[in-house]
């Protein structure tokens, strides 16, 4: 582990050095897995949050009672090492010479891969058009908060719902993804975006539905759903 | 809880995959020997709560895969799996 930067009160970004590493593509994971004293291991999976061309970082989200994200997330040290292994997948990628537009949709820490994915098209100035829907509970739990607003602009947009608290003025969304809202914000299904959908199994299985129900064909839209343990 | 919140994708067990087939296989189409759906590995449905991983069919929800390891060895059944494609 060569670093940290805590993103909010539950999740935080580790910046980690791996001897041999090959690099990646945006969207990619990695597993991690930690063995106690007596040999009982945990392996949880977490997605990559940097662009390729960036130092390796995972963000993690802090799940209570579970296995290996209170490590992560409240005592791993720089300097610590566990065993990772990775780069993994090949089917929730996008690459940044692809020129259509990609709609991106993440609940809660599922907006991960995804920042990969925004990271990785700013830093190739790529000009395909990216709009990412990002549901969050309050603006704290908001990951990427700044550095979001800080990347929106030359053909980059996000949206914001808030989905169980709301500070005065907000402007943006303040529930749950439906279809409504889908239809507000989603590229119209005849442009053909590529859609790219993670979070909760619950929260990917209904943006996914609603897409099509608004016409996108379901072989479009790539989905990767967290577990509900880590 | 609910059940539904258990179920991952395809996606969670890529390494796993990898490191039992020496290859990336989430982008792979596999068919269901239930149904005869084709459907990449990521989109299948994937239980790891049970001893072993079970996957199964998104559209009739066959067993498609199962892989159970133990500490020595890893047994997998690919009975329900009628094909699979390697890039």
């Amino acid at each position: 582990m060569a670093g940290s930067n805590s993103e909010t009160p539950r999740v935080r970004t580790l910046e980690l050095d791996v001897p041999g590493w090959q690099g990646h593509v945006a969207g990619q994971h990695l597993d991690v897995r930690l063995t106690a004293e007596d040999g009982y291991q945990a392996e949880r999976s977490y997605s990559i949050a940097s662009a390729p061309e960036e130092p390796l970082a995972v963000t993690v989200e802090r799940l209570e009672d579970g296995e290996v994200s209170p490590y992560l997330v409240d005592e791993a040290r720089e300097g610590d090492s566990f065993e990772v292994r990775g780069p993994i997948g090949g089917y929730f990628v996008w690459e940044p010479d692809d020129p259509d537009p990609v709609l991106l949709v993440a609940g809660g820490s599922g907006v991960v891969p995804l920042m990969s994915m925004a990271r990785h098209r700013a830093r190739e100035g790529s000009s395909a058009p990216m709009r990412l829907l990002f549901s969050s509970r309050t603006l704290e739990d908001v990951i990427y908060r700044e550095e979001l607003e800080a990347l929106a602009g030359n053909g980059f947009e996000v949206v914001h719902t808030l989905t169980r608290a709301q500070p005065p003025g907000w402007s943006g969304y303040s529930h749950r993804i439906d279809d409504e809202l889908l239809r507000e914000v989603a590229w119209p299904a005849a442009d053909e975006p590529k859609v790219f959908v993670c979070g909760s199994t619950r929260f990917v299985d209904a943006a996914a539905d609603g897409l099509v129900r608004l016409g996108y064909d379901p072989r479009s839209i790539r989905t990767e759903r967290f577990g509900a343990t880590g | 809880m609910e059940m539904r919140d258990l179920v991952l994708d395809g996606n969670a067990i890529g390494g796993l995959l990898h490191e039992l087939f020496g290859t990336e296989l989430t982008a792979a189409p596999c068919v269901c020997a239930g149904c005869g759906a084709r459907e990449e590995m990521a989109r299948l449905d994937v239980y790891v709560h049970a001893p072993g991983v079970v996957v199964r069919c998104r559209h009739c929800e066959s067993v498609m895969i199962r892989i159970v390891r133990g500490p020595t060895r890893t047994w997998i059944d690919l009975a329900g799996t009628r094909g699979l494609e390697l890039g």
